[in-house]
């Protein structure tokens, strides 16, 4: 079946998100190549997005009135009208509907709004405070102060409309007094939450560490905080887009017939390189990528995924790291042909992609190019866990923390030495239990007998 | 967070200037019409679509600049919120208009200079933030050249002088193709805008430059926004 995704388009380098004005098509409804399908507005800008196929709408992702990360797929057209009812079906169910249910649900819940809304307007989002598709609609509304100028980011923008703090009342702390997110989140009462990402320096850390990654100090009197939550108790929060990205993948991992294998790497060795190349600006992520690409360029049969027409072989090496994301989801940023890039040129790309991952900049082919994926929850100490496939991919990477274990040699001498587990998960249609296991048996032999060679 | 994410900083990495998008030509030639009469609304509006749609079908033909003036009416973009107009749609006594152009309401009238411009923006950049930010600054740079300070307010669009606002700005793009554009209140009557809240914007203050400088006309006006659209977007007047 050919199902052509429609992207939220950038209308500008800089833009991050977009408001969907108005579906100038219903699902159904036939569409020609080069004919508007739907308007995009940011800003004062309108665009029209034009529809890149013949065929018909199948199906529309993102309501009228709903905002959507650029490269966000928003409808889907399929070419013949046999094909609507299967997409239709596999698509997610058209979030308007939840948020509307969501709406009235919890309309006691719902903190007052500034502008009463019209009954009759047609966007329910518009009344739905926690919704991300509020966001546009009121960055507009008055943030004009008596003084004429309110500086803010835009993030700290969004999140007072979505807070509904008003920024004169805001203290900034950036520049010349520009308000950050974190002055609205204070200005609110709420914990500051430094975005915490899945950054990998799993060797590094051990258990001890974890204070100071959950940031918030643990007051005895009170049980202790089990962790993050994006909504309160009794309440129901709508999937934002890219919760429901990683939904729909995740979900389509089911048909894949995986299995799992794994290793004990001792990282002694890595440890003390990395103390080494760490005053150069090196990463623990560009470390375990680099080693994992080098290994993939001599495992070849890792590197692979599934497709109808049979095993594809890409060209490239590129590893793809999960990140979590403050507001829900994850996205995963690519390193390109991770196993020929250098060490110091995979940090800083590793820097820049987290960072514009963060404030939702990735461009698609920069988060969804990945032949490979790691995920390392090594920094929160975890020793094992498993992931779950990304589809596409042949196989993913599990990283535990690297912790200190006592080892027993085949001398029968017991020394304590780090170690650090890895789960390699993979799809048994193109990687096989030997390819796995060769795979991780020679990343743990370059990691643990011979990591200088990621320098080179 | 990891902060050892930024011991390298991220700002001097490859991301600091992703624009790529080439500057395609030195200067691109577009059509410059200045009706002399007062143009109603949805005639002014034919034109550009008729522009728009020749735009698309021929990219690399002249462009088009209209400076002009309109009758009394109130246009709102696709997007608008109808909560805007402070009265009833169908028992406005001026035309309302519902067009293809991004923000909220707006005021049209006699006294205010209305630039639309069709323009690829493939020629000049394909960036619908930064042609915001250089309407704004044509505005600006007629302003400066009356003595009177414009300024932008950080996260809105459009051009203040003091703590008033004097020029709106609203486009709408298909496959960079642009329509709509701005509108500067020279000597026009502001009492339309009370029964609407301009721009979506609550306590937004409109002005005119006649508030600055007492007698100016939109004749003295039209010339001066003519060089700086030319000036800004390095055209060349296509002769008509």
């Amino acid at each position: 079946m050919a199902t052509h995704d429609i992207f939220m388009p950038a209308l500008s380098s800089t833009m991050t998100e977009g408001k969907i004005v108005e579906w100038l098509k219903n699902p159904g409804d036939k569409v020609e190549r080069g004919e508007s399908v739907l308007v995009v507005e940011s800003d004062k800008a309108d665009m029209d997005v034009e529809s890149f196929h013949d065929g018909f709408l199948a199906s529309v992702l993102m309501p009228a009135g709903s905002s959507a990360p650029v490269g966000e797929t928003i409808g889907l057209i399929v070419e013949t009208a046999d094909e609507i009812a299967a997409a239709q079906a596999n698509a997610p169910s058209a979030p308007s509907q939840s948020v509307g249910e969501e709406n009235k649900s919890s309309s006691t819940q719902i903190k007052e709004q500034k502008d009463t809304v019209d009954s009759s307007k047609t966007t329910v989002v518009n009344k739905e405070p926690i919704s991300p598709s509020v966001l546009e609609s009121s960055v507009n509304q008055p943030q004009f102060l008596n003084d004429g100028r309110v500086v803010a980011s835009p993030r700290a923008k969004k999140l007072a409309s979505q807070m509904g703090v008003d920024l004169a009342t805001v203290r900034g702390s950036g520049p010349h007094g520009r308000i950050q997110a974190e002055d609205v989140q204070s200005a609110k009462g709420q914990p500051i939450s430094v975005p915490w990402i899945a950054e990998s320096n799993a060797p590094a850390k051990v258990v001890s560490d974890i204070p100071r990654i959950e940031k918030k100090p643990v007051d005895l009197d009170k049980p202790p905080a089990a962790g993050k939550s994006f909504g309160s108790r009794g309440e129901t929060i709508a999937f934002n887009t890219l919760q429901q990205a990683v939904n729909r993948n995740m979900e389509e991992s089911l048909n894949t017939p995986c299995f799992r294998v794994g290793y004990s790497i001792l990282t002694d060795e890595l440890d003390s390189f990395y103390k080494q190349v760490k005053p150069k600006g090196v990463t623990m992520t560009a470390l375990l990528a680099k080693a994992v690409g080098l290994t993939l360029a001599r495992h070849p049969q890792v590197n692979a995924a599934f497709t109808s027409e049979g095993i594809a072989y890409p060209s490239q090496i590129n590893v793809a790291v999960a990140v979590a994301m403050e507001d829900g989801g994850l996205i995963t940023p690519v390193l390109q042909n991770a196993e020929e890039t250098s060490l110091s040129e995979l940090s800083l790309q590793w820097a820049d992609l987290v960072k514009r991952a963060r404030n939702k900049q990735l461009e698609p082919q920069e988060y969804s190019s990945g032949t490979f994926t790691l995920s390392n929850l090594g920094m929160f100490g975890v020793d094992r866990f498993d992931a779950i496939l990304p589809p596409g991919t042949g196989a993913i990477l599990a990283v535990g923390a690297s912790l200190p274990k006592v080892v027993a040699s085949k001398d029968g001498s017991i020394s304590i030495k780090k170690q650090m587990q890895v789960n390699l998960t993979a799809d048994h249609r193109v990687i096989y239990g030997a390819d796995g296991a060769l795979f991780l048996k020679d990343l743990a032999y370059l990691i643990e007998r011979n990591p200088y060679s990621l320098s080179s | 967070m990891d902060k050892k994410l930024h011991a390298v900083s991220p700002e001097s990495g490859l991301n600091s200037n992703l624009d790529l998008t080439p500057q395609l030509a030195q200067f691109s030639s577009a059509f410059l019409f200045e009706p002399k009469n007062i143009v109603p609304f949805e005639t002014a509006l034919g034109w550009q679509k008729n522009f728009q749609k020749s735009l698309i079908a021929k990219p690399f033909s002249p462009q088009a600049v209209w400076l002009l003036e309109h009758f009394s009416c109130y246009t709102i973009g696709r997007g608008g919120d109808k909560n805007n107009l402070l009265f009833e749609e169908n028992k406005s006594p001026v035309p309302v208009f519902r067009i293809e152009r991004g923000g909220e309401v707006t005021h049209h009238m006699p006294g205010q200079i209305v630039g639309y411009l069709a323009f690829n923006l493939s020629l000049h950049k394909k960036d619908l933030y930064w042609y915001l930010r250089e309407l704004e600054e044509v505005l600006i740079d007629v302003l400066d050249l009356l003595g009177i300070e414009g300024k932008r307010v950080d996260g809105l669009t459009g051009v203040w002088c003091a703590d008033k606002k004097v020029g709106s700005i609203g486009i709408g793009c298909k496959r960079w193709i642009t329509q709509h554009g701005f509108s500067l209140n020279v000597n026009c009557d502001l009492i339309g805008f009370e029964k609407i809240i301009p721009c979506g914007l609550d306590k937004v203050k409109l002005g005119k430059l006649s508030d600055w400088i007492p007698g100016i006309k939109v004749c003295d006006v039209k010339p001066l926004l003519r060089e700086s659209v030319k000036r800004r977007f390095k055209l060349n007047w296509e002769n008509i």
